[in-house]
């Protein structure tokens, strides 16, 4: 498919291109209780030509460069796919932009990745992941509504008419479940897991803690009153909080002015009294979409800014290296154990419907499903009741815990501490 | 345009045949798609290709265990074997995997007979009018709203369009759905400080290009709103007497209770709709209904299960009716599906999912619900909102909550303002609803986090109680 494409793309005479195949294949398992619902399996192959063009500057500067996407199939004729690939690049001439450089082109071997995930039958690995999912719900009280459970294999491999060809291959399993507890009130708790690897023993954890969780959601009681509280967040709200700075620092986002962020200045603020932010943007994959190789980058030391990073248009208008798109960040803060941080009078929110950071607007907030309001000796599990703080006052004063917490997307302190935040009460 | 699904429509039927062998149901959906995007902003120029659903197929069987689907992009009559032998190998191991593990019984669909082929209307296709012509009525449009006000920072204009051809055969059934809707919004932003706010207006039509036409009247109101929340504050806390504008009533009948009867909900038992059939969960003022008897986004003749839809009365005068059915839960709980089984993508499962949801039109007007307000706000341009079906909890969030006082709105602004409660306090706190029902399907439905499917909804005005934070 690949040389039937580098073929409609010379006929249709377009010289600057790049391809993206992409070759994934899934096991999905969905429970209804303990019980099987559906089975499903994939197998797909998937073409992406991302076309480019250069017309001519009005002004007399160098050409505007524009680029549109291709999404083909090897079932199209030969026919099909050139007219695809006509479509795409006499789209391209109405979408230039400023010029900039293509990434430098990079020719390497694949990169496979290791380890049971990617290797064992995805069957195997599902079967293994359902059976961690299941370990801990062996209770009467607090049990497993539903599940279901996703492992994902990938080939990616880029080339481009600039002489880019790298390949990788990558494995994940993700998915989500319920967790259900009838007495005294029925209630229910909803939860997403995603590891890169087969990480067994962290799903079981994970359920182990949201049947606990969900046990105090069923005693939690509506008495949350209105005013501002210090708030710890715990788990994926604590990425969710720091995923403002990936945000604010891209380079579209600098680019179009969203942002004022300059490399080097102190983002977090000048008046800040807590922990100032170590934060790392880990590379999870060898490749960027574009082909760019990806490395590990500093985000922020101390609170300041290092560097920018984004897709190769933003970042060479800005003048600085492409880094591509990371889909990992890494915390290194934490001074308090978790245990400590929740002696001092505060309200734990544990779980919300849906926990949000504006990284616009800097706002971030959600509606309460559980919190704990720990008050000296007195924990009282509370639900109902909304969060509604900004990171811009935040970040001023936050403290975070040693306890770890690490995902797929996140890797960093399990807590964090936030004073004076506003919260809608319950009752 | 879709050719390539009359092409393969015979080796299709011969697949499901094959399939007919071995297991007792067998049925295929085909998908074929087109899709693009065009854009303008301070970022530049873009034109892309958004993966909206895409092509391929996903094939669905019943063996001695249940249910079980395989989804693929890659199809000839002589990849039949390979496709039958494919599936079956990766059951068999999968079964392997799962030893102990008993199914959820679930009887084999009944298949009855029907045979459609219909496509919906559009009056200018994206593709007749020509991506030079798109780009220059969106950069046309950014244009006049960043002349509006020198403090407008940006304004984002993105138009999108999705055209489809799905074809479902099984062997009793033959039906062919073509269809198309497009998009436009229209995002102001404008910067206080650090914090940047923002405001949207969406567009939506079930058909073509025709809705640059609707983009050219909202560009003013986009931009006065944004600069409007310059000098927003946030709300003081508390429970206060609200106006809805029909966007935030869509947004509560979607998040708030569309969600909740979604009757794969009532299987897991995860939704507490499913003990208050026949009963009151809203005012007298409120009916509700899901389908296709009206014109937007999410309009079909069929659904990705193969079942035709139609117009389903979800809430009649206050009193919950049924909820919205695909066809696995409607097996398992002994009732007719409702068209409701939808796919983000043939890559994807079928959900019970909602599709154009909306209440229906009362008697009063907008400006009888403000002037009746003693100390209250009118609730403007929903941002986003999550379900909580089990506990019929609200979490919705609105851009802008305008003051009311003594039957007149102040102009004092407070945003970001969260909606919270207990969803039939809310419905039956509804006193007044307003005349004509609005709806938009600019956006796309999640069900948890993730499973995207184009949805529209809507109402009318709506005065109600609201817990506002």
């Amino acid at each position: 498919m690949i040389a039937r494409i580098q073929k409609a793309l010379e006929k249709c005479g377009i010289s600057l291109w790049r391809v993206n195949e992409t070759v994934e294949e899934t096991a999905e398992l969905f429970f209804v209780k303990k019980q099987l619902d559906t089975r499903r399996v994939k197998d797909v192959r998937k073409y992406e030509v991302t076309v480019f063009r250069d017309v001519e500057d009005t002004g007399g500067g160098r050409p505007r460069r524009g680029f549109t996407a291709a999404r083909l199939v090897s079932s199209m004729d030969d026919g099909q796919i050139e007219e695809e690939l006509r479509g795409a690049y006499y789209a391209a001439q109405f979408a230039a932009n400023p010029y900039y450089e293509l990434p430098d082109p990079v020719k390497a071997p694949m990169v496979e990745k290791t380890g049971p995930l990617a290797e064992a039958p995805l069957a195997e690995s599902a079967g293994k992941m359902v059976k961690a999912l299941f370990a801990p719900d062996v209770h009467e009280d607090a049990f497993l509504n539903s599940a279901e459970v996703f492992v994902h294999r990938k080939l990616l491999r880029i080339l481009s008419s600039e002489g880019a060809d790298v390949s990788y291959t990558d494995a994940c399993v993700k998915g989500e479940f319920v967790v259900q507890c009838r007495e005294p009130e029925d209630v229910e708790i909803h939860n997403t897991f995603f590891y890169d690897d087969l990480n067994g023993e962290a799903l079981s954890g994970k359920v182990t803690e949201a049947l606990a969780f969900v046990r105090d959601r069923a005693r939690a009681r509506r008495v949350l009153k209105s005013g501002k509280y210090d708030l710890v967040l715990s788990g994926n709200q604590v990425a969710e909080v720091l995923s403002y700075y990936q945000s604010r620092s891209s380079a579209s986002a600098v680019y179009a002015k969203y942002s004022t962020w300059q490399q080097g200045e102190d983002v977090q603020g000048a008046d800040v009294t807590g922990e100032r932010l170590d934060v790392t943007l880990r590379a999870v994959v060898p490749y960027s979409e574009e082909g760019i190789p990806m490395k590990d980058m500093s985000l922020l030391e101390a609170g300041k800014l290092q560097a920018y990073h984004g897709p190769n248009r933003f970042c060479r208008y800005l003048g600085v290296k492409p880094t591509g798109f990371y889909g990992k960040l890494a915390c290194a803060n934490g001074t308090l154990p978790f245990a400590e941080m929740k002696k001092k009078p505060c309200l734990w929110a544990v779980t919300f419907s849906d926990f949000q950071m504006d990284a616009m607007s800097g706002h971030f907030g959600g509606e309460i499903r559980l919190a704990y309001l720990i008050d000296g000796d007195t924990v009282t599990p509370v639900t109902g009741g909304s969060v509604n703080g900004s990171v811009l006052e935040a970040q001023k004063a936050f403290t975070f815990s040693t306890d770890r917490y690490v995902t797929a997307s996140y890797d960093g302190p399990y807590a964090m501490r936030i004073l004076d935040v506003s919260i809608a009460g319950a009752s | 345009m879709f050719e390539t699904i009359n092409r393969v429509k015979p080796g299709l039927k011969k697949l499901v045949a094959a399939l007919r062998e071995t297991y007792p149901y067998a049925s295929v959906l085909a998908v074929a798609d087109d899709s693009r995007s065009w854009g303008v902003s301070r970022s530049g120029t873009a034109i892309s290709t958004p993966g909206m659903g895409g092509a391929g197929y996903v094939v669905r069987v019943f063996d001695g265990t249940g249910c079980a689907e395989y989804s693929f992009n890659e199809f000839s009559e002589e990849r039949i074997p390979e496709i039958a032998s494919t599936l079956a190998r990766r059951l068999a191991e999968q079964a392997g995997a799962l030893e102990g593990i008993a199914p959820l019984p679930t009887p084999v669909p009944a298949d009855e007979p029907a045979a459609l082929k219909k496509e919906t209307a559009y009056r200018i296709h994206p593709r007749e009018l020509g991506d030079e012509a798109i780009v220059e009525r969106v950069a046309a449009l950014r244009k006049k709203a960043l002349a509006y006000d020198e403090r407008i920072l940006d304004a984002q204009v993105r138009v999108s369009y999705r055209a489809y051809r799905k074809l479902f055969l099984s062997e009793n059934r033959d039906l062919d759905q073509t269809g198309m809707w497009t998009t436009a919004a229209i995002v102001a932003m404008a910067s206080r400080g650090q914090e940047i706010k923002m405001s949207y207006r969406p567009f939506s039509v079930l058909g073509g290009a025709e809705v640059l036409d609707e983009a050219d009247g909202g560009v003013e109101k986009v931009c006065a709103d944004v600069l409007e929340l310059l000098d927003s504050q946030p709300i003081p806390p508390g429970e206060y007497e609200c106006v809805c504008d029909p966007e935030t009533t869509g947004m509560i009948v979607h998040e708030a209770f569309g969600h909740g009867v979604e009757m794969d909900m009532f299987v897991k038992d995860r939704a507490q709709a499913k003990n208050f059939i026949g009963q009151y969960v809203a005012s007298p003022l409120v009916t509700m209904h899901d389908g296709s008897a009206v014109e937007q986004t999410a309009t079909a003749f069929f659904d990705d299960e193969g079942t035709l839809t139609g117009d389903t009365v979800i809430i009649d005068k206050g009193v919950l009716k049924t909820g919205m059915c695909d066809a696995l839960s409607a097996a398992r709980l002994g009732v007719a599906p409702t068209g409701n089984g939808r796919r983000e993508s043939y890559e994807r499962k079928a959900y019970a999912r909602m599709t154009n949801t909306y209440f229906q039109g009362g008697e009063a007007t907008a400006e009888e619900m403000i002037a009746s307000v003693k100390d209250g706000f009118l609730l403007e341009s929903p941002d986003s909102g999550m379900e909580d079906p089990k506990n019929w909890g609200i979490q919705c969030m609105v851009t802008t909550a305008r003051e009311i006082k003594d039957g007149r709105l102040t102009g004092r602004i407070f945003s970001p303002i969260v909606l919270t409660g207990y969803v039939p306090d809310l419905l039956k706190s509804v006193t007044m609803m307003g005349v004509a029902p609005e709806l938009s399907g600019s956006g796309f439905c999640g069900k948890g986090y993730k499973e995207w499917v184009k949805v529209s909804d809507g109402g009318p005005y709506m005065k109600a109680r609201i817990r506002l934070g």
